[in-house]
């Protein structure tokens, strides 16, 4: 169980102090998995990294009863010097006692299946191999609540199954708080759901109730508008990019009949 | 569920997956690191006989101590303490990485930069010693304890002053541009290339209220007890710096431990 009491949030590098966060008060029950939707900015990523203790409010508090993760499939903390397994060994050491460590090893090694690399420093690997990596890290400790933030989006598609199979395999033992844009992993892998909207912060029994709230305020009355906006806005980036450069091409041929006025 | 541990369980694993970590990034899996560490003393020594037997010819400036121990001695001495303050000025941005693991706090890396730091320091420090006896060069220490006790007492003033500088320089950037500027003069005011003897007694005075002048003067004692040093070398005002910059250093930290994670 998490309990969220009175939590406010700001960062001060804006003009205005605005809270990103105002007077949250939650509770999350446990074996609950919970996803979190909003608007780009309505403090998502904030507010789960105050749940994972990354960062600290300004008001309020956050209260663990249960064991929590770092957020799934984050590669930041991996040094790229060292190798696979002694990055697995560094983690593990911070989670476990040392009569541990080996057996933990033993599943990042299992479940990252990226064979003999295991034993080649992390800067040689390609992203893929990484996040499969941080993903094994991440998935070898027995936590209570596992925290990611849009995690699943990274890996190739045959992996990703194999990680939110993972997931699935630990409900019932575990619970998981997610940030994602997509709504088919939300629905998917969360029961409940948090809506952050202006700096509040509202609690659905459904998840589908909270994907709706979030639609409707936003101004889709369903996912198929938002996904034409989306791909709107995607082939307009497209065509502006061909214009840049047929506009850079035409300066190049202007360029070169100047300097070569008689061919 | 993980097991429980102690407060005190989580910290010594937590150095020690530090230690590891960064003794394996620094030393085992870099190949030039144990050739720059012993490499950059010496050739600092071969400049400083160079410039010496330019300066003062073959002159003997020094009362019952060779010239070339004499050195060898104050430099890798104050190469100890720079080394402490630099790199722990760096430890906690260089692992801001790991703050993401809950239990890794900014004040640990700095303590384990320090130990390691020190260690290493301590160990190229004796490869000096022997191999300048090998040499014939007069570096036997005749008094061992001394000698030590001079030694702990640079690295306890690196330590304060670097943990103390860990806060600040993390903080505001230019405190650590500043305190980089420094070092060269540091040297020069320290006694480490210029006998304190040789200097007029009025500008004497103003110099041991540096206190690296007292660690390193006594260490030289240490290897030659009747060496003749400037009056008024006392270990006791070492240690108020060293004390107060570590007690500084350690409230500085409590405070803003917060706002380290998230720098």
């Amino acid at each position: 169980m998490i309990e969220i009491k009175n939590l406010y949030k700001r960062y001060h590098n804006h003009h205005a102090n605005s809270w990103v966060l105002e007077n949250v008060n939650l509770t999350i029950p446990p074996n609950v998995s919970v996803g979190l939707v909003g608007p780009n900015g309505a403090g998502k990523s904030t507010l789960l990294r105050l749940i994972g203790g990354m960062d600290t409010p300004d008001k309020g508090e956050v209260i663990r009863h249960s064991s929590l993760s770092w957020p799934v499939g984050l590669s930041g903390g991996l040094q790229t010097s060292l190798t696979g397994r002694e990055n697995a060994k560094f983690v593990a050491r911070l989670y476990v006692p040392e009569k541990d460590v080996p057996n933990i090893v033993k599943k990042v090694e299992d479940f990252a299946e990226i064979g003999a690399a295991f034993n080649d420093p992390v800067k040689t690997y390609s992203s893929g191999m990484k996040s499969r990596l941080s993903f094994g890290l991440s998935l070898a400790f027995d936590f209570d609540v596992y925290i990611s933030d849009e995690a699943t989006a990274v890996g190739d598609k045959a992996f990703k199954e194999k990680a939110s199979k993972a997931f699935k395999e630990k409900v019932g033992q575990a619970s998981l708080i997610i940030v994602s844009h997509s709504t088919g992993i939300l629905k998917e892998l969360c029961q409940a759901g948090i809506w952050l909207d202006q700096g509040k912060a509202i609690w659905y029994d459904d998840i589908n109730e909270a994907i709706e709230a979030y639609y409707q305020s936003a101004g889709f009355s369903d996912k198929k508008k938002l996904n034409y906006r989306r791909i709107a806005r995607k082939y307009k980036k497209m065509a502006n990019a061909q214009k840049q450069k047929i506009s850079a091409l035409q300066n190049q041929i202007t360029e070169l009949q100047e300097a070569n006025p008689n061919p | 569920m993980l097991t429980q541990r102690t407060p005190w369980q989580i910290t010594r694993s937590v150095w020690y997956a530090l230690y590891m970590r960064e003794l394996l990034a620094r030393v085992i899996n870099n190949r030039f690191a144990w050739f720059w560490m012993v490499f950059e003393p010496l050739a600092f020594i071969a400049i400083m006989v160079a410039v010496r037997v330019v300066v003062f010819g073959r002159e003997k400036v020094l009362i019952n101590a060779d010239f070339i121990p004499w050195l060898i001695v104050g430099l890798l001495s104050f190469f100890l303490f720079r080394e402490q303050m630099i790199r722990l000025m760096g430890a906690v941005t260089a692992n801001k990485a790991l703050y993401a693991y809950r239990q890794v706090k900014p004040v640990d890396t700095v303590f384990v930069r320090s130990g390691l730091e020190g260690l290493l320091k301590t160990f190229v420090f004796s490869l000096f010693i022997v191999f300048g006896l090998l040499l014939a060069i007069p570096m036997w220490p005749q008094d061992w304890w001394v000698v030590l006790y001079a030694w702990l007492s640079l690295w306890a003033l690196g330590f304060g002053i670097g943990l103390t500088l860990s806060v600040l320089a993390t903080m505001v950037e230019e405190v650590g541009i500043i305190f980089r500027m420094l070092t060269l003069p540091l040297l020069l005011i320290s006694g480490v290339i210029i006998p304190l003897t040789y200097l007029p007694h009025h500008l004497v005075e103003y110099l041991l209220y540096n206190p690296i002048v007292h660690g390193i003067e006594t260490i030289r004692l240490g290897f030659y007890p009747d060496y003749h040093t400037v009056q008024g070398i006392t270990m006791q005002y070492l240690w108020y710096w060293a004390l107060s910059t570590t007690a500084l250093g350690l409230i500085l930290h409590l405070r803003f431990e917060a706002k380290l994670k998230t720098k």
